[in-house]
Protein backbone atom coordinates (compact mmCIF):
# COMPACT_ATOMS: atom_id res chain seq x y z
CA UNK A 1 0.00 0.00 0.00
CA UNK A 2 2.86 2.35 0.85
CA UNK A 3 4.31 1.63 -2.56
CA UNK A 4 1.08 2.83 -4.18
CA UNK A 5 1.25 6.08 -2.21
CA UNK A 6 4.81 6.64 -3.40
CA UNK A 7 3.78 5.96 -6.99
CA UNK A 8 0.84 8.32 -6.67
CA UNK A 9 3.09 11.08 -5.34
CA UNK A 10 5.58 10.64 -8.19
CA UNK A 11 2.86 10.65 -10.86
CA UNK A 12 1.18 13.65 -9.25
CA UNK A 13 4.49 15.52 -9.31
CA UNK A 14 4.92 14.88 -13.04
CA UNK A 15 1.31 15.72 -13.82
CA UNK A 16 1.56 18.99 -11.91
CA UNK A 17 4.54 20.18 -13.98
CA UNK A 18 2.92 19.14 -17.28
CA UNK A 19 -0.46 20.52 -16.37
CA UNK A 20 0.96 23.78 -15.08
CA UNK A 21 3.14 24.32 -18.12
CA UNK A 22 0.15 23.69 -20.36
CA UNK A 23 -2.26 25.85 -18.43
CA UNK A 24 0.19 28.74 -18.32
CA UNK A 25 -0.01 28.89 -22.10
CA UNK A 26 -3.73 28.23 -22.01
CA UNK A 27 -4.37 31.17 -19.67
CA UNK A 28 -2.54 33.62 -21.87
CA UNK A 29 -3.27 32.37 -25.39
CA UNK A 30 -6.67 30.78 -24.62
CA UNK A 31 -6.46 27.74 -26.85
CA UNK A 32 -5.38 24.11 -26.48
CA UNK A 33 -1.76 24.17 -27.58
CA UNK A 34 -1.51 20.46 -28.41
CA UNK A 35 1.93 20.96 -29.97
CA UNK A 36 3.01 21.21 -26.36
CA UNK A 37 3.16 17.40 -26.38
CA UNK A 38 6.02 17.52 -28.83
CA UNK A 39 7.87 20.13 -26.74
CA UNK A 40 7.88 17.58 -23.91
CA UNK A 41 9.27 14.98 -26.30
CA UNK A 42 11.78 17.43 -27.76
CA UNK A 43 13.08 18.18 -24.27
CA UNK A 44 13.77 14.49 -23.71
CA UNK A 45 15.32 13.90 -27.13
CA UNK A 46 17.52 17.00 -27.02
CA UNK A 47 18.75 15.84 -23.63
CA UNK A 48 19.49 12.45 -25.18
CA UNK A 49 21.31 14.16 -28.06
CA UNK A 50 23.49 16.36 -25.85
CA UNK A 51 24.15 14.00 -22.99
CA UNK A 52 24.53 10.71 -24.80
CA UNK A 53 25.28 11.33 -28.46
CA UNK A 54 27.48 14.41 -27.96
CA UNK A 55 28.77 13.48 -24.49
CA UNK A 56 28.29 16.86 -22.79
CA UNK A 57 28.26 16.96 -19.03
CA UNK A 58 24.86 16.56 -17.46
CA UNK A 59 24.20 20.19 -16.46
CA UNK A 60 25.28 21.58 -19.82
CA UNK A 61 23.13 18.99 -21.58
CA UNK A 62 20.19 19.81 -19.34
CA UNK A 63 20.32 23.55 -19.93
CA UNK A 64 20.97 23.20 -23.67
CA UNK A 65 18.05 20.78 -24.03
CA UNK A 66 15.70 23.11 -22.17
CA UNK A 67 16.85 26.09 -24.23
CA UNK A 68 16.42 24.25 -27.56
CA UNK A 69 12.96 22.91 -26.69
CA UNK A 70 11.88 26.33 -25.44
CA UNK A 71 13.13 27.82 -28.68
CA UNK A 72 10.94 25.45 -30.66
CA UNK A 73 7.91 26.35 -28.55
CA UNK A 74 8.51 30.06 -29.03
CA UNK A 75 9.20 29.61 -32.73
CA UNK A 76 5.81 27.93 -33.15
CA UNK A 77 4.18 30.91 -31.43
CA UNK A 78 6.03 33.51 -33.51
CA UNK A 79 5.76 31.85 -36.90
CA UNK A 80 2.33 30.20 -36.77
CA UNK A 81 0.11 31.27 -33.90
CA UNK A 82 0.86 34.98 -33.93
CA UNK A 83 -0.07 35.53 -37.60
CA UNK A 84 -3.20 33.45 -37.03
CA UNK A 85 -4.13 35.48 -33.98
CA UNK A 86 -3.76 38.65 -36.03
CA UNK A 87 -6.50 37.31 -38.29
CA UNK A 88 -8.77 36.91 -35.27
CA UNK A 89 -8.86 33.15 -35.49
CA UNK A 90 -11.24 31.12 -33.32
CA UNK A 91 -9.78 28.75 -30.70
CA UNK A 92 -11.17 25.83 -32.72
CA UNK A 93 -8.97 26.65 -35.71
CA UNK A 94 -6.01 27.14 -33.39
CA UNK A 95 -6.47 23.64 -31.93
CA UNK A 96 -6.48 22.07 -35.39
CA UNK A 97 -3.41 24.10 -36.34
CA UNK A 98 -1.60 22.90 -33.24
CA UNK A 99 -2.65 19.34 -34.10
CA UNK A 100 -1.12 19.78 -37.57
CA UNK A 101 2.07 21.16 -36.04
CA UNK A 102 2.14 18.23 -33.64
CA UNK A 103 1.94 15.77 -36.53
CA UNK A 104 4.78 17.54 -38.35
CA UNK A 105 7.13 17.76 -35.39
CA UNK A 106 6.46 14.29 -34.03
CA UNK A 107 7.39 12.84 -37.41
CA UNK A 108 10.50 14.99 -37.55
CA UNK A 109 11.54 13.38 -34.26
CA UNK A 110 10.77 9.91 -35.63
CA UNK A 111 12.80 10.65 -38.74
CA UNK A 112 15.84 11.92 -36.84
CA UNK A 113 15.96 9.52 -33.90
CA UNK A 114 13.87 6.57 -35.07
CA UNK A 115 10.73 5.06 -33.55
CA UNK A 116 12.37 2.70 -31.06
CA UNK A 117 12.59 3.25 -27.31
CA UNK A 118 15.65 5.23 -26.26
CA UNK A 119 17.19 5.27 -22.82
CA UNK A 120 19.21 8.10 -21.29
CA UNK A 121 20.33 6.10 -18.31
CA UNK A 122 24.09 5.57 -18.22
CA UNK A 123 24.25 4.33 -14.68
CA UNK A 124 23.21 0.95 -13.32
CA UNK A 125 19.71 0.44 -12.05
CA UNK A 126 19.67 0.44 -8.27
CA UNK A 127 17.01 -1.03 -6.05
CA UNK A 128 16.06 2.37 -4.70
CA UNK A 129 15.80 3.71 -1.19
CA UNK A 130 13.45 2.15 1.26
CA UNK A 131 11.00 4.39 3.08
CA UNK A 132 8.39 2.76 5.32
CA UNK A 133 8.42 -0.43 3.31
CA UNK A 134 8.12 1.32 -0.06
CA UNK A 135 10.87 1.71 -2.61
CA UNK A 136 11.66 5.03 -4.22
CA UNK A 137 14.49 5.56 -6.69
CA UNK A 138 16.81 8.56 -6.66
CA UNK A 139 15.32 9.77 -9.92
CA UNK A 140 11.87 9.76 -8.41
CA UNK A 141 13.08 11.83 -5.47
CA UNK A 142 14.56 14.30 -7.96
CA UNK A 143 11.19 14.39 -9.77
CA UNK A 144 9.27 15.15 -6.59
CA UNK A 145 11.70 17.80 -5.38
CA UNK A 146 12.01 19.59 -8.73
CA UNK A 147 8.28 19.50 -9.28
CA UNK A 148 7.74 21.07 -5.85
CA UNK A 149 10.35 23.76 -6.52
CA UNK A 150 8.99 24.55 -9.97
CA UNK A 151 5.40 24.61 -8.77
CA UNK A 152 6.15 27.05 -5.97
CA UNK A 153 8.41 29.09 -8.25
CA UNK A 154 5.74 29.49 -10.92
CA UNK A 155 3.08 30.17 -8.31
CA UNK A 156 5.14 33.00 -6.81
CA UNK A 157 6.13 34.23 -10.25
CA UNK A 158 2.49 34.50 -11.31
CA UNK A 159 1.62 36.31 -8.10
CA UNK A 160 4.43 38.77 -7.61
CA UNK A 161 6.56 39.39 -10.72
CA UNK A 162 5.66 41.78 -13.52
CA UNK A 163 5.52 39.04 -16.16
CA UNK A 164 3.30 36.91 -13.96
CA UNK A 165 0.95 39.77 -13.30
CA UNK A 166 0.83 40.58 -17.01
CA UNK A 167 -0.03 36.96 -17.85
CA UNK A 168 -2.86 37.04 -15.34
CA UNK A 169 -4.05 40.36 -16.70
CA UNK A 170 -4.11 39.05 -20.26
CA UNK A 171 -5.90 35.90 -19.18
CA UNK A 172 -8.64 37.79 -17.40
CA UNK A 173 -9.26 40.52 -19.97
CA UNK A 174 -7.08 40.92 -23.01
CA UNK A 175 -8.62 44.08 -24.43
CA UNK A 176 -8.53 45.95 -21.15
CA UNK A 177 -4.89 44.97 -20.58
CA UNK A 178 -4.04 46.28 -24.04
CA UNK A 179 -5.62 49.58 -23.12
CA UNK A 180 -3.42 49.69 -20.03
CA UNK A 181 -0.37 49.31 -22.22
CA UNK A 182 0.35 45.61 -21.83
CA UNK A 183 1.59 44.19 -25.12
CA UNK A 184 -0.41 40.98 -25.34
CA UNK A 185 1.78 39.42 -28.03
CA UNK A 186 4.87 39.83 -25.89
CA UNK A 187 3.14 38.43 -22.81
CA UNK A 188 1.85 35.42 -24.76
CA UNK A 189 5.37 34.84 -26.07
CA UNK A 190 6.64 34.91 -22.48
CA UNK A 191 4.03 32.40 -21.42
CA UNK A 192 5.04 30.16 -24.31
CA UNK A 193 8.67 30.49 -23.23
CA UNK A 194 8.06 29.64 -19.57
CA UNK A 195 5.55 26.92 -20.41
CA UNK A 196 7.83 25.26 -22.95
CA UNK A 197 10.79 25.33 -20.58
CA UNK A 198 8.69 23.63 -17.89
CA UNK A 199 7.45 21.07 -20.42
CA UNK A 200 11.01 20.30 -21.51
CA UNK A 201 12.05 19.74 -17.90
CA UNK A 202 9.05 17.44 -17.40
CA UNK A 203 9.99 15.54 -20.54
CA UNK A 204 13.58 15.08 -19.39
CA UNK A 205 12.52 13.89 -15.92
CA UNK A 206 10.05 11.39 -17.35
CA UNK A 207 12.59 10.16 -19.89
CA UNK A 208 15.18 9.53 -17.17
CA UNK A 209 12.60 7.67 -15.12
CA UNK A 210 10.89 5.57 -17.78
CA UNK A 211 12.78 5.94 -21.11
CA UNK A 212 11.35 7.62 -24.20
CA UNK A 213 9.59 7.15 -27.53
CA UNK A 214 8.58 9.82 -30.07
CA UNK A 215 4.96 9.64 -28.90
CA UNK A 216 5.65 9.87 -25.17
CA UNK A 217 4.56 13.49 -24.93
CA UNK A 218 1.05 13.03 -26.24
CA UNK A 219 -0.31 10.85 -23.45
CA UNK A 220 1.46 12.92 -20.81
CA UNK A 221 -0.01 16.11 -22.20
CA UNK A 222 -3.49 14.65 -22.39
CA UNK A 223 -3.27 13.66 -18.72
CA UNK A 224 -2.17 17.21 -18.03
CA UNK A 225 -5.16 18.58 -19.94
CA UNK A 226 -7.51 16.25 -18.09
CA UNK A 227 -6.00 17.35 -14.75
CA UNK A 228 -6.47 20.97 -15.78
CA UNK A 229 -10.10 20.51 -16.82
CA UNK A 230 -11.16 18.46 -13.80
CA UNK A 231 -9.33 20.86 -11.52
CA UNK A 232 -11.21 23.77 -12.99
CA UNK A 233 -9.54 25.94 -15.61
CA UNK A 234 -7.79 28.92 -14.13
CA UNK A 235 -7.29 27.66 -10.61
CA UNK A 236 -3.81 26.75 -9.36
CA UNK A 237 -4.96 24.70 -6.38
CA UNK A 238 -7.66 23.04 -8.45
CA UNK A 239 -4.89 21.93 -10.77
CA UNK A 240 -3.03 20.26 -7.91
CA UNK A 241 -6.26 18.58 -6.83
CA UNK A 242 -6.94 17.44 -10.38
CA UNK A 243 -3.45 15.99 -10.74
CA UNK A 244 -3.74 14.23 -7.39
CA UNK A 245 -7.17 12.80 -8.18
CA UNK A 246 -6.05 11.60 -11.60
CA UNK A 247 -2.86 10.00 -10.28
CA UNK A 248 -4.74 8.31 -7.43
CA UNK A 249 -7.42 6.93 -9.74
CA UNK A 250 -4.82 5.65 -12.18
CA UNK A 251 -2.70 3.87 -9.62
CA UNK A 252 -5.66 2.41 -7.75
CA UNK A 253 -7.07 1.09 -11.03
CA UNK A 254 -3.65 -0.29 -11.89
CA UNK A 255 -3.56 -2.04 -8.53
CA UNK A 256 -7.10 -3.38 -8.44
CA UNK A 257 -7.83 -3.98 -12.14
CA UNK A 258 -4.82 -3.88 -14.44
CA UNK A 259 -2.23 -1.26 -15.35
CA UNK A 260 -3.23 -1.43 -19.02
CA UNK A 261 -6.50 0.37 -18.29
CA UNK A 262 -4.77 3.50 -16.91
CA UNK A 263 -5.40 5.52 -20.09
CA UNK A 264 -9.06 4.66 -20.21
CA UNK A 265 -9.52 5.48 -16.52
CA UNK A 266 -8.17 9.00 -17.03
CA UNK A 267 -10.76 9.76 -19.70
CA UNK A 268 -13.58 8.05 -17.87
CA UNK A 269 -12.87 10.41 -14.98
CA UNK A 270 -12.96 13.34 -17.38
CA UNK A 271 -16.30 12.16 -18.78
CA UNK A 272 -17.75 11.60 -15.29
CA UNK A 273 -16.68 15.11 -14.33
CA UNK A 274 -18.36 16.51 -17.41
CA UNK A 275 -21.61 14.82 -16.44
CA UNK A 276 -21.75 15.72 -12.76
CA UNK A 277 -19.38 18.58 -12.20
CA UNK A 278 -18.70 20.20 -15.56
CA UNK A 279 -16.93 23.17 -14.01
CA UNK A 280 -14.27 21.20 -12.18
CA UNK A 281 -13.28 21.59 -8.53
CA UNK A 282 -12.96 25.31 -8.52
CA UNK A 283 -16.37 25.95 -9.98
CA UNK A 284 -15.11 28.77 -12.16
CA UNK A 285 -17.63 29.42 -14.91
CA UNK A 286 -16.74 28.41 -18.41
CA UNK A 287 -18.91 29.45 -21.32
CA UNK A 288 -18.03 26.54 -23.57
CA UNK A 289 -19.36 23.85 -21.26
CA UNK A 290 -22.56 25.63 -20.45
CA UNK A 291 -24.42 26.23 -23.71
CA UNK B 1 -2.16 -4.25 -61.64
CA UNK B 2 -2.89 -5.86 -58.26
CA UNK B 3 -1.01 -2.97 -56.67
CA UNK B 4 -3.06 -0.31 -58.47
CA UNK B 5 -6.26 -2.10 -57.51
CA UNK B 6 -5.12 -2.17 -53.88
CA UNK B 7 -4.52 1.57 -53.89
CA UNK B 8 -7.91 2.18 -55.51
CA UNK B 9 -9.67 0.09 -52.86
CA UNK B 10 -7.91 1.99 -50.07
CA UNK B 11 -8.88 5.29 -51.69
CA UNK B 12 -12.53 4.23 -51.84
CA UNK B 13 -12.44 3.17 -48.16
CA UNK B 14 -10.99 6.52 -47.12
CA UNK B 15 -13.48 8.41 -49.28
CA UNK B 16 -16.29 6.77 -47.32
CA UNK B 17 -14.60 7.65 -44.03
CA UNK B 18 -14.09 11.23 -45.12
CA UNK B 19 -17.70 11.55 -46.25
CA UNK B 20 -19.03 10.25 -42.98
CA UNK B 21 -16.81 12.65 -41.05
CA UNK B 22 -17.84 15.47 -43.36
CA UNK B 23 -21.41 15.03 -42.20
CA UNK B 24 -20.28 15.41 -38.59
CA UNK B 25 -17.46 17.95 -38.89
CA UNK B 26 -18.35 19.86 -42.02
CA UNK B 27 -22.11 20.05 -42.02
CA UNK B 28 -22.75 20.13 -38.28
CA UNK B 29 -19.53 21.80 -37.09
CA UNK B 30 -18.54 19.09 -34.61
CA UNK B 31 -14.83 18.50 -35.22
CA UNK B 32 -14.55 14.93 -34.00
CA UNK B 33 -11.30 13.06 -33.44
CA UNK B 34 -13.08 9.83 -32.50
CA UNK B 35 -13.79 8.72 -36.04
CA UNK B 36 -11.06 6.09 -36.25
CA UNK B 37 -12.67 4.57 -33.15
CA UNK B 38 -15.98 4.07 -34.94
CA UNK B 39 -14.16 2.83 -38.02
CA UNK B 40 -12.47 0.32 -35.68
CA UNK B 41 -15.77 -0.71 -34.08
CA UNK B 42 -17.06 -1.58 -37.55
CA UNK B 43 -13.97 -3.60 -38.37
CA UNK B 44 -13.88 -5.43 -35.02
CA UNK B 45 -17.61 -6.23 -35.03
CA UNK B 46 -17.49 -7.88 -38.41
CA UNK B 47 -14.20 -9.64 -37.61
CA UNK B 48 -15.44 -11.11 -34.34
CA UNK B 49 -18.84 -12.10 -35.73
CA UNK B 50 -17.58 -13.67 -38.94
CA UNK B 51 -14.59 -15.48 -37.40
CA UNK B 52 -16.27 -16.76 -34.25
CA UNK B 53 -19.88 -17.20 -35.38
CA UNK B 54 -19.57 -17.60 -39.17
CA UNK B 55 -22.15 -14.90 -39.81
CA UNK B 56 -22.42 -13.70 -43.44
CA UNK B 57 -21.55 -10.19 -44.61
CA UNK B 58 -25.19 -9.20 -45.06
CA UNK B 59 -25.76 -9.79 -41.34
CA UNK B 60 -22.51 -8.38 -39.96
CA UNK B 61 -22.70 -5.13 -41.93
CA UNK B 62 -25.96 -3.90 -40.38
CA UNK B 63 -24.92 -5.24 -36.96
CA UNK B 64 -21.62 -3.33 -37.17
CA UNK B 65 -23.49 -0.18 -38.11
CA UNK B 66 -25.94 -0.61 -35.24
CA UNK B 67 -23.24 -1.24 -32.64
CA UNK B 68 -21.15 1.70 -33.85
CA UNK B 69 -24.26 3.88 -33.85
CA UNK B 70 -25.23 2.81 -30.33
CA UNK B 71 -21.77 3.59 -28.97
CA UNK B 72 -21.78 6.91 -30.79
CA UNK B 73 -25.20 7.80 -29.41
CA UNK B 74 -24.16 7.06 -25.83
CA UNK B 75 -20.92 9.01 -26.03
CA UNK B 76 -22.41 11.91 -27.96
CA UNK B 77 -25.04 12.49 -25.28
CA UNK B 78 -22.12 13.26 -22.96
CA UNK B 79 -19.68 14.82 -25.40
CA UNK B 80 -22.20 17.23 -26.86
CA UNK B 81 -22.45 19.08 -23.57
CA UNK B 82 -19.33 20.81 -24.81
CA UNK B 83 -18.61 22.76 -27.98
CA UNK B 84 -15.69 23.73 -30.21
CA UNK B 85 -12.25 23.09 -28.76
CA UNK B 86 -13.54 21.32 -25.65
CA UNK B 87 -15.47 18.98 -27.92
CA UNK B 88 -12.21 18.12 -29.70
CA UNK B 89 -10.55 17.23 -26.39
CA UNK B 90 -13.52 15.07 -25.35
CA UNK B 91 -13.61 13.21 -28.66
CA UNK B 92 -9.86 12.72 -28.35
CA UNK B 93 -10.59 11.11 -24.98
CA UNK B 94 -13.30 8.90 -26.50
CA UNK B 95 -10.89 7.84 -29.22
CA UNK B 96 -8.28 6.86 -26.65
CA UNK B 97 -10.82 4.91 -24.57
CA UNK B 98 -12.03 3.04 -27.69
CA UNK B 99 -8.44 2.30 -28.71
CA UNK B 100 -7.66 1.15 -25.22
CA UNK B 101 -10.61 -1.26 -25.33
CA UNK B 102 -9.45 -2.68 -28.69
CA UNK B 103 -5.90 -2.95 -27.40
CA UNK B 104 -6.58 -4.36 -23.94
CA UNK B 105 -9.77 -6.40 -23.86
CA UNK B 106 -7.92 -9.62 -24.63
CA UNK B 107 -10.94 -11.95 -24.36
CA UNK B 108 -12.92 -10.07 -26.99
CA UNK B 109 -10.41 -8.50 -29.35
CA UNK B 110 -7.24 -10.49 -28.69
CA UNK B 111 -5.54 -7.17 -27.98
CA UNK B 112 -2.33 -6.34 -29.87
CA UNK B 113 -2.31 -9.81 -31.45
CA UNK B 114 -5.20 -8.78 -33.67
CA UNK B 115 -7.76 -11.00 -35.33
CA UNK B 116 -6.44 -13.03 -38.29
CA UNK B 117 -8.28 -15.13 -40.84
CA UNK B 118 -11.28 -12.93 -41.53
CA UNK B 119 -13.09 -14.60 -44.46
CA UNK B 120 -13.70 -12.76 -47.71
CA UNK B 121 -17.12 -11.30 -48.35
CA UNK B 122 -19.75 -13.53 -49.91
CA UNK B 123 -23.19 -12.28 -50.82
CA UNK B 124 -25.79 -14.91 -51.80
CA UNK B 125 -23.12 -17.33 -52.93
CA UNK B 126 -21.12 -14.75 -54.87
CA UNK B 127 -17.55 -14.63 -53.49
CA UNK B 128 -15.81 -11.26 -53.54
CA UNK B 129 -12.39 -12.80 -53.25
CA UNK B 130 -10.62 -11.05 -56.10
CA UNK B 131 -9.71 -7.42 -56.10
CA UNK B 132 -11.74 -6.33 -59.13
CA UNK B 133 -14.98 -7.60 -57.63
CA UNK B 134 -14.08 -6.14 -54.23
CA UNK B 135 -13.38 -2.77 -55.81
CA UNK B 136 -16.77 -2.89 -57.53
CA UNK B 137 -18.49 -3.71 -54.24
CA UNK B 138 -16.71 -0.89 -52.42
CA UNK B 139 -17.54 1.52 -55.22
CA UNK B 140 -21.22 0.58 -54.99
CA UNK B 141 -21.21 1.05 -51.22
CA UNK B 142 -19.29 4.33 -51.57
CA UNK B 143 -21.92 5.48 -54.06
CA UNK B 144 -24.69 4.58 -51.63
CA UNK B 145 -22.88 6.44 -48.83
CA UNK B 146 -22.39 9.44 -51.09
CA UNK B 147 -26.07 9.62 -51.99
CA UNK B 148 -27.21 9.11 -48.40
CA UNK B 149 -25.02 11.95 -47.21
CA UNK B 150 -25.99 14.19 -50.09
CA UNK B 151 -29.65 13.52 -49.40
CA UNK B 152 -29.28 14.13 -45.68
CA UNK B 153 -27.51 17.41 -46.24
CA UNK B 154 -30.00 18.71 -48.79
CA UNK B 155 -33.02 17.59 -46.77
CA UNK B 156 -34.78 19.89 -44.27
CA UNK B 157 -32.81 18.16 -41.52
CA UNK B 158 -29.60 19.08 -43.36
CA UNK B 159 -30.74 22.68 -43.37
CA UNK B 160 -31.14 22.52 -39.60
CA UNK B 161 -27.61 21.13 -39.32
CA UNK B 162 -26.19 23.90 -41.50
CA UNK B 163 -28.10 26.49 -39.51
CA UNK B 164 -26.88 25.20 -36.17
CA UNK B 165 -23.31 25.08 -37.39
CA UNK B 166 -23.56 28.75 -38.27
CA UNK B 167 -25.39 29.97 -35.21
CA UNK B 168 -26.45 27.51 -32.57
CA UNK B 169 -28.37 29.82 -30.30
CA UNK B 170 -30.25 31.43 -33.17
CA UNK B 171 -31.27 28.00 -34.49
CA UNK B 172 -32.51 27.12 -31.04
CA UNK B 173 -34.56 30.28 -30.97
CA UNK B 174 -36.32 29.13 -34.14
CA UNK B 175 -37.65 26.18 -32.17
CA UNK B 176 -35.27 23.56 -33.52
CA UNK B 177 -33.92 20.97 -31.11
CA UNK B 178 -30.21 21.60 -31.60
CA UNK B 179 -29.01 18.99 -29.10
CA UNK B 180 -31.10 16.24 -30.73
CA UNK B 181 -30.06 17.23 -34.24
CA UNK B 182 -26.40 17.08 -33.23
CA UNK B 183 -26.82 13.64 -31.63
CA UNK B 184 -28.56 12.33 -34.76
CA UNK B 185 -25.84 13.73 -36.99
CA UNK B 186 -23.01 12.33 -34.84
CA UNK B 187 -24.68 8.91 -34.63
CA UNK B 188 -25.35 8.77 -38.37
CA UNK B 189 -21.75 9.73 -39.06
CA UNK B 190 -20.49 6.94 -36.80
CA UNK B 191 -22.86 4.39 -38.36
CA UNK B 192 -21.61 5.25 -41.83
CA UNK B 193 -17.99 5.11 -40.61
CA UNK B 194 -18.58 1.47 -39.64
CA UNK B 195 -19.15 0.55 -43.33
CA UNK B 196 -15.55 1.20 -44.48
CA UNK B 197 -14.43 -0.54 -41.28
CA UNK B 198 -16.32 -3.69 -42.29
CA UNK B 199 -14.89 -3.52 -45.82
CA UNK B 200 -11.36 -2.97 -44.52
CA UNK B 201 -11.54 -5.98 -42.17
CA UNK B 202 -12.74 -8.32 -44.91
CA UNK B 203 -10.31 -6.90 -47.45
CA UNK B 204 -7.10 -7.09 -45.39
CA UNK B 205 -8.41 -10.26 -43.62
CA UNK B 206 -6.39 -9.32 -40.51
CA UNK B 207 -6.97 -6.42 -38.13
CA UNK B 208 -5.11 -5.12 -35.12
CA UNK B 209 -5.59 -1.98 -33.00
CA UNK B 210 -2.75 -0.03 -34.67
CA UNK B 211 -5.01 0.70 -37.66
CA UNK B 212 -7.40 2.67 -35.45
CA UNK B 213 -5.21 5.09 -33.50
CA UNK B 214 -5.49 8.81 -32.82
CA UNK B 215 -3.19 9.41 -35.78
CA UNK B 216 -5.74 7.71 -38.02
CA UNK B 217 -8.42 10.05 -36.70
CA UNK B 218 -6.22 13.05 -37.43
CA UNK B 219 -5.59 11.65 -40.91
CA UNK B 220 -9.31 11.31 -41.66
CA UNK B 221 -9.90 14.82 -40.37
CA UNK B 222 -7.10 16.11 -42.60
CA UNK B 223 -8.77 14.54 -45.64
CA UNK B 224 -11.97 16.38 -44.80
CA UNK B 225 -10.23 19.69 -44.16
CA UNK B 226 -7.92 19.48 -47.17
CA UNK B 227 -10.80 18.45 -49.42
CA UNK B 228 -12.82 21.33 -48.07
CA UNK B 229 -15.44 21.34 -45.36
CA UNK B 230 -18.90 20.53 -46.75
CA UNK B 231 -17.33 19.63 -50.07
CA UNK B 232 -18.09 16.00 -50.93
CA UNK B 233 -16.24 16.08 -54.24
CA UNK B 234 -13.18 17.73 -52.70
CA UNK B 235 -12.92 14.89 -50.19
CA UNK B 236 -12.64 12.39 -53.06
CA UNK B 237 -9.68 14.26 -54.54
CA UNK B 238 -8.06 14.80 -51.13
CA UNK B 239 -8.38 11.11 -50.21
CA UNK B 240 -6.85 10.08 -53.53
CA UNK B 241 -4.02 12.57 -53.10
CA UNK B 242 -3.17 11.57 -49.53
CA UNK B 243 -3.27 7.82 -50.27
CA UNK B 244 -1.20 8.08 -53.45
CA UNK B 245 1.33 10.45 -51.83
CA UNK B 246 3.30 7.86 -49.78
CA UNK B 247 3.29 5.47 -52.74
CA UNK B 248 4.71 8.23 -54.93
CA UNK B 249 7.34 8.98 -52.29
CA UNK B 250 8.27 5.32 -52.22
CA UNK B 251 8.35 5.34 -56.01
CA UNK B 252 11.06 8.00 -56.11
CA UNK B 253 13.24 5.76 -53.97
CA UNK B 254 12.65 6.77 -50.37
CA UNK B 255 12.75 3.91 -47.88
CA UNK B 256 9.45 2.76 -46.42
CA UNK B 257 9.61 4.33 -42.96
CA UNK B 258 10.92 7.66 -44.23
CA UNK B 259 8.09 7.77 -46.77
CA UNK B 260 5.55 7.14 -44.01
CA UNK B 261 6.97 9.94 -41.86
CA UNK B 262 7.31 12.28 -44.81
CA UNK B 263 3.68 11.71 -45.76
CA UNK B 264 2.56 12.73 -42.29
CA UNK B 265 4.83 15.77 -42.37
CA UNK B 266 3.41 16.81 -45.73
CA UNK B 267 -0.20 16.50 -44.65
CA UNK B 268 0.62 18.27 -41.42
CA UNK B 269 2.05 21.17 -43.39
CA UNK B 270 -0.98 21.25 -45.70
CA UNK B 271 -3.25 21.16 -42.64
CA UNK B 272 -1.49 24.15 -41.07
CA UNK B 273 -1.69 26.09 -44.32
CA UNK B 274 -5.37 25.25 -44.73
CA UNK B 275 -5.94 26.73 -41.29
CA UNK B 276 -4.67 30.06 -42.56
CA UNK B 277 -7.31 29.84 -45.27
CA UNK B 278 -10.01 28.92 -42.77
CA UNK B 279 -8.73 31.38 -40.20
CA UNK B 280 -12.12 33.04 -39.91
CA UNK B 281 -13.74 29.73 -38.99
CA UNK B 282 -15.07 26.93 -41.12
CA UNK B 283 -18.34 28.68 -41.67
CA UNK B 284 -18.30 32.28 -42.70
CA UNK B 285 -20.32 34.04 -40.10
CA UNK B 286 -21.81 37.08 -41.67
CA UNK B 287 -22.79 39.71 -39.18
CA UNK B 288 -25.57 41.97 -40.29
Amino acid sequence: MNQIIVNIVVTTAILIIVSQSFSLIYYAAKFFHLTHAVIITFGAYFFYLFSKQLDFNIWAALSLAVICATGIGMLAEISIYKPLRKRKTTPLIMVITSLGLYVIMQNVISMIWGDDTKSIRTWDIKAGNEILGAYITDVQIVIIVSSLVLFIGIFLCLKYTKIGKNIRAISSNEELSNIFGINSNRVILWSFGIGSALAAIAGILVAIDTDMTPTMGFNLLLYGVVAMIIGGVGSTWGLVGGALLLATAQHLSAYYIDSKWMDAVAYIILILFLIWKPLGFSGKRLKKIEI
Amino acid sequence: MEYILHILIMIVIYIMLAHSLNLVAGFSNMISLAHAGFYGIGAYTTAILSVNYDLPFLVTLPLAMIISGLVAMIVSVIALRTVDDYFIIITLGIQIVLFSIMNNWMELTRGPLGIPGIPSISILGLEFDNKVLFLLLSLILAGVVFFIIRNITTSPFGKVLKALSEDEIFTQSLGKNVYKAKIISFTTGAMIAAVPGVLYAHYISYIDPTSFTVMESIFILSIVIIGGMRNLYGAIIAAAFLIILPEALRFIGLPNNVAANLRQIIYGIILVFMMFRYSKGFVLQQKI
